[in-house]
């Protein structure tokens, strides 16, 4: 395993230092880069001139400018661009906000499309199926750029407008309800009937939620407080120990609630800690939520110790995850008043200047991740949507899932345990293309929404004909996809033990 | 059995009790494919956005039925808004109708259809390009180095790595931003040029499987020559791949060409292209609407049609139809 | 002799009396035997353990309806192996997935499925659920394909057993272990670890077989079970499945389309054709005196090893016909030399012959019983010339 995963990285090097030759070469091709300052018609012009060319060695042919270049990174210097700005500095300030956006949009789009094309494959033509399908088939024919200004004008500018005075109109909670009936409605099979039942249950219960959020003002200072983190713990408890070990045994499902039970306490309890606490901090919850779930699920699981523990885990997790969103929405409405009343953002990573706690810096660079991501996530879920569908398909066909079924095993094993996890070995393929895609739509996605990030560095040094800042782009991009591409090979390697040999 | 086996209707009574109607491939693959509804419903929006934009505006020197040009500009009518209507008077509406400048006009007084369609059609023409060069390259290397495999296939390969690992919008924007203003042709053409690796790993992978398979076997046993076998008896049997790849690159082509432009590194004006009509009047979306819905909707309803077309393709092709063993 | 781990091993290697497994499916002067050749450790009993009553099985599909099974009906008595023969299409396999409820949710079943009295097709789910795997097992025809290659094969053992039983892990592996050593894997231990992809295809099958009968079923069905094996991993196969039914004190329903294993190892046979039984009884009087033409035939072109200027392959003419749309009358009447206008017309039922507890749908049985031999009927006109 060692062995090929040194050798799969010393390949990558090999082919990405090929990549930097070919994208350096045709970047100093790709134009003439002193064609502003020819038009220049200040007495300096000549002098401009000859200070660029010195700085961009215009008078070298372009391989022996491309083995400078390498040889100054391989020494750790990005050089500078055109201006003579440190292409390392403008690094620093682009990196993290776009490897935020990136990142965000790959994680959101693979776990939401892995799911939604799950379930999509398990209720092959009902009405969801055909909605996702169709969906998806839209997704994959947007253009980024149109979404994201479609985004802005109207999920940004006309969102925040509306959070002045949250009420939702009737006419548009009807609407919202008759949706959320239809979604409860299409992922019900069976008869007619049944069908009905779960349109009405689903056309309710939004109804009601909706009517409550509206009559409460409930957007204008959100929150969850601490029925609702117990409720949601509680409900993903059952969910999780059925996922995992199944309903008709106790010992899971009791550690589960317990998970969730001391969970929802300690958003009261850690109150001094989660007033403004640090990401370390956080960090460290973290592993002591998965450390006493550990725990609980060893001591309650019975039998079935290896499922409780999973189902226990997952559910400290997730009710973690409920208290972060709680503390995050406590700190909107005094977030909100800091930026006058706008807090979805429409330019830039995060608001100049910016201070405040913990809680309402996240917020903020949450409100300017939120539309950026939106719109690139668009087209990745798409294809994670229609690949694991189809190949949730094609698993559910196979032989060995007809043997699980006639072990007399229930139907949640043999698609969680059986049909999930090979259904998942072609979608890590996936992960490693799709990425690479990412990367190129964040460049788009940075342009409409006016980051300064690693997009906006590549585009800019496209235009001015400046190899300098398009390389360091491509160096960071390029190594991520590589390293991407690595994670992908390992996760495979670990799905399937047939390529763990070779 | 596969239960695609088709019975004739009703009972002949021949000695066989049955007859089973023969269909050629190419018969059932159409079959197939006029029975996808979404695919038939992609062909004719499709089909319809090309004549639209081809005969309205006409196309090199050939004039259209359309009587405004999409360089000449014009009085400013109603601040440009557009004048089609499509909600009938008794429902409210201004009735059904095209108007002076049905699409509105640009802040100049361009008339937008004209300008729309023009976009269109370079469009149209540069994603053509991409995939018809990216598809005869990518088939190329593919079957070569499938085939051969070797010293050949390694090379190739390794080259693939590398084009691979760039994603393909930066390439295609360093190509775009050294083309762009060459016209849509050349622009098309060396986009097709730098995006083929993906289609020669598919054809590799088809080849690499198709030349173990027995016929090819029973070829070569024959003295049939290498470049006899690549050609007629290999390639015919992964035209489906091909057809179907070929297909949904012109899809991507279109988002792709759309999205160079968009960022200033595609088509350059006075020339334009849908991205590029985006591109110009971003700024107008609160003023002027229009001028960024419309090439945004021609943008979709040609790469919505065209995947829908890919997909029904591609389930003609490859027909994973319900399979029960009896 | 100590074997590196993940290296596959193939019990033809370490087995020196592999050939002679197969011979017991020869006589003496290399004919093949017809009749039952293994002996059972417990004769099977009169008592029914399964039922199937009037069973069929359809299929919408774009080009109609495909009526895979027309009415099967047969009873399976403890501990007794009972063959079904037919060839691929008949409805052999589409009637036991039908017992064992795993039929894709689109098939419409009809009919009654009686285990122990209980009609399986009125179960609830989670009843059903209990029986399959714990009472009825399956093996499957493809050993590559029928086992999950992500998981180890002591994990896929020990889950038949978690299934139906709450235990420790270990206890379930234990359990496990003791079946890898009943089917005769060596190193049961350490082959706990191994997967799919280090077996042998004969070792698959084995580990099959194994899985199939660590819940002690009353009755397994095995679907083609040595169809994709080697010729000489076949014999192991099957005789190892006759041990471990006895072990087990298991039926076997044996679905294949080989007569030869029918032959040696069922008590009892039902042939199929066009989703219909045509003939059933004890497999002596089946096999030596068909009261069917379509039986017959499939004993004609069976190849022998005997000599002489008969020793051609004799296959039955045409194909069996299109499911979606049968001819009327009897379904093997296209292709049957003794078929006769109400064979055109008429299907005929499945009824009592000359012998007791032997079943033929078939007008014209008594003419087979008129002849000694009665394939002679399959004969090429030049083979009855000389």
């Amino acid at each position: 395993m060692i062995v090929f995963i040194a050798r799969r990285l010393v390949i990558s090097f090999f082919v990405l230092l090929a990549a930097t030759f070919i994208i350096y070469v045709l970047t100093a091709l790709s134009g003439d880069p002193l064609e502003d300052l020819r038009q220049d018609n200040s007495p300096q012009k000549a002098q401009k001139i000859a200070d660029r060319s010195e700085r961009m060695q215009l008078d070298l042919p372009i391989p022996v400018r491309y083995l400078d270049w390498l040889g100054r990174t391989v020494r750790g210097d990005l050089g500078v661009n055109r201006d003579g700005q440190d292409i390392a500095t403008i690094l620093a300030d682009a990196l993290s906000a776009t490897l935020q956006l990136v990142l965000a949009a790959t994680v959101l789009a693979i776990t939401v499309g892995v799911i939604v094309g799950i379930v999509s494959a398990l209720r092959q033509y009902s009405g969801f199926d055909y909605t996702v399908t169709f969906a998806a088939f839209v997704c994959f024919s947007l253009p980024l750029f149109w979404v994201a200004v479609m985004l802005k004008q109207y999920m940004a500018i006309e969102f925040n407008n509306w959070l002045k005075n949250p009420v939702i109109p009737y006419p548009v909670i009807a609407l919202l309800a008759l949706l959320g009936g239809l979604i409860f409605g299409a992922l019900t099979t069976g008869d007619r009937k049944r069908r009905l039942i779960a349109f009405a249950v689903g056309f309710a219960i939004s109804g009601v939620l909706f009517t409550i959020l509206s009559v409460t003002r409930w957007f204008a200072d959100p929150g969850l407080g601490l029925p609702l983190i117990l409720a949601f713990g509680l409900a993903s408890a059952v969910g999780f120990t059925a996922l995992s070990a199944g309903l008709q045994y106790r010992g899971p499902l009791y550690a589960a609630l317990a998970a969730a039970v001391i969970g929802a306490m300690c958003s009261e309890l850690l109150n001094p800690l989660l007033i403004d606490p640090t990401w370390l901090e956080i960090g460290g919850l973290v592993l002591l939520t998965v450390a006493v779930c550990v725990g609980l699920g060893y001591g309650l699981g019975g039998l079935q110790r290896r499922q409780a523990i999973i189902a226990t885990v997952l559910t400290g997790l997730f009710t973690g995850g409920m208290v972060f969103l709680d503390r995050m929405l406590q700190a909107f409405a005094s977030y909100s008043a800091s930026v006058r009343g706008r807090p979805i953002s429409t330019i830039g990573a995060r608001t100049p200047n910016y201070t405040g706690d913990f809680w309402q810096l996240n917020l903020d660079s949450a409100g300017h991740l939120l539309l950026p991501s939106m719109a690139l996530i668009l087209i990745s879920l798409a294809t994670y949507t229609r690949y694991s569908r189809a190949s949730m398909l094609e698993v559910m066909n196979q032989d060995y899932v007809r043997t699980a079924r006639a072990k007399g095993l229930p139907e949640r094993t043999v698609v969680v345990k059986h049909a999930f996890r090979n259904g998942l070995i072609p979608i890590t393929t996936l992960m490693a293309f799709d990425f690479a895609g990412v990367i190129g739509g964040a460049v788009v996605t940075e342009t409409v929404f006016g980051w300064r990030g690693m997009g906006f560095m590549f585009t800019k040094g496209l235009e001015e004909v400046d190899p300098a800042p398009v390389m360091a782009f491509f160096l960071v991009t390029g190594t991520a996809i590589v390293v991407f591409n690595m994670i992908a090979d390992i996760l495979y390697a670990y799905l399937d033990p047939r390529i763990r040999l070779s | 059995m596969t239960l695609s086996a088709q019975a004739s209707g009703p009972d002949t009574g021949a000695a066989q009790g049955m007859t089973i109607v023969a269909r050629t491939q190419g018969q059932m693959i159409r079959r197939r494919f006029f029975r996808h509804r979404a695919a038939l419903a992609g062909m004719i929006l499709f089909g319809f956005v090309v004549v639209l934009s081809f005969s309205s505006i006409g196309f090199m020197g050939i004039p259209g039925w359309w009587d405004k040009s999409y360089l000449t500009t014009g009085a400013l009518v109603n601040q440009g808004k557009p004048t089609l209507s499509v909600v009938p008077e008794f429902l409210g509406g201004s009735g059904i109708r095209l108007g002076e400048h049905p699409f509105g006009q640009d802040d100049i007084g361009v008339d937008y259809f004209a300008k729309t369609m023009r976009g269109t059609q370079q469009s149209i023409i540069v994603a053509f390009l991409v995939a018809i060069v990216a598809t005869t390259v990518g088939t190329l290397v593919g079957a070569v180095s499938g085939y051969y495999r070797g010293k050949t296939e390694a090379v190739l390969m390794r080259f693939t790595d590398v084009m691979i690992t760039i994603p393909v919008l930066v390439i295609a924007a360093v190509v775009g931003r050294r083309f762009g203003a060459s016209g849509v042709v050349v622009l098309g053409i060396f986009i097709g040029l730098v995006i083929w690796p993906s289609m020669a790993r598919l054809l590799r992978g088809e080849f690499l499987s198709l030349r173990e398979k027995e016929f090819v076997e029973a070829a070569r046993a024959l003295g049939t020559s290498a470049r006899r076998i690549i050609f007629r008896h290999i390639l015919p049997n992964t035209v489906g791949v091909i057809i179907v790849s070929a297909t949904l690159t012109v899809a991507n082509a279109v988002l792709l060409e759309s999205a160079l432009s968009f960022l200033g590194l595609g088509v350059q004006a006075p020339d334009t292209s849908l991205g590029q009509l985006i591109n110009e009047y971003r700024t107008a979306m609160v003023t002027r609407p229009w001028l960024f819905w419309w090439p945004g909707i021609f943008i979709i309803a040609i790469a919505l049609s065209i995947n829908f077309i890919g997909d029904g393709l591609r389930d003609a092709f490859d027909p994973r139809q319900t399979r029960v063993r009896a | 002799m100590t074997t590196p781990p993940n290296v596959p091993i193939d019990p033809q290697v370490i087995d020196p009396h592999a050939y002679e497994d197969a011979a017991h499916l020869l006589d003496s002067d290399g004919e093949v035997h017809l009749g039952r050749t293994l002996q059972d450790a417990r004769p099977p009993s009169q008592e029914e353990i399964l039922r199937v009553e009037n069973l069929t099985v359809e299929f919408p599909t774009e080009d109609g309806v495909v009526h895979a099974v027309r009415g099967v009906s047969y009873g399976l008595r403890e501990r007794e192996v009972l063959g079904i023969v037919g060839e691929s299409g008949s409805g052999k396999s589409v009637s036991s997935l039908a017992v064992m409820g795993l039929l894709p949710k689109n098939a419409r079943v009809k009919g009654r499925i009686l285990f122990r009295g209980d009609d399986m097709l009125k179960m609830s789910a989670r009843k059903q659920r209990s029986l399959r795997g714990r009472k009825i097992a399956m093996i499957f025809q493809d050993p590559m394909t029928a086992l999950n290659p992500v998981h180890s094969i002591g994990d896929q053992l020990a889950e038949a057993v978690l299934a139906h039983e709450l235990m420790p892990r270990k206890t379930a592996l234990a359990r496990a272990k003791e079946m890898l050593d009943l089917v005769g894997i060596p190193q049961a231990e350490a082959r706990l670890r191994s997967y799919p992809h280090e077996f042998s295809g004969g070792m698959r099958q084995r580990a099959m077989i194994a899985m199939a009968v660590i819940n002690n079923p009353d009755v397994i069905i095995a679907d083609e079970p040595t169809t994709a094996l080697d010729v000489t991993v076949q014999a192991q196969i099957l005789e190892k499945l006759l041990e471990v039914k006895d072990a087990v004190n298991a039926a076997i329903v044996l679905i294949t389309h080989d007569l030869g294993v029918i032959a040696g190892m069922a008590h009892r046979v039902l042939v199929m054709y066009a989703g219909r039984p045509v003939e059933l009884g004890e497999t002596d009087p089946v096999f030596e005196e068909p009261r069917m033409p379509y039986t017959a035939g499939l004993l004609g072109s069976i190849p022998s090893l005997e000599g002489g200027g008969s020793s051609r392959l004799r296959p039955i003419k045409g194909t069996p016909p299109s499911l979606i749309n049968l001819p009327t009358g009897c379904p093997f009447s296209p292709r049957c030399p003794l078929a006769t206008d109400v064979c055109r017309e008429q299907e005929p039922p499945l009824a009592e012959t000359d012998s007791g507890g032997h079943y033929a749908a078939c007008h014209h049985w008594d003419k087979l019983a008129a002849v000694e031999d009665p394939t002679v009927f399959f004969r090429t006109e030049s083979e009855t010339v000389a």
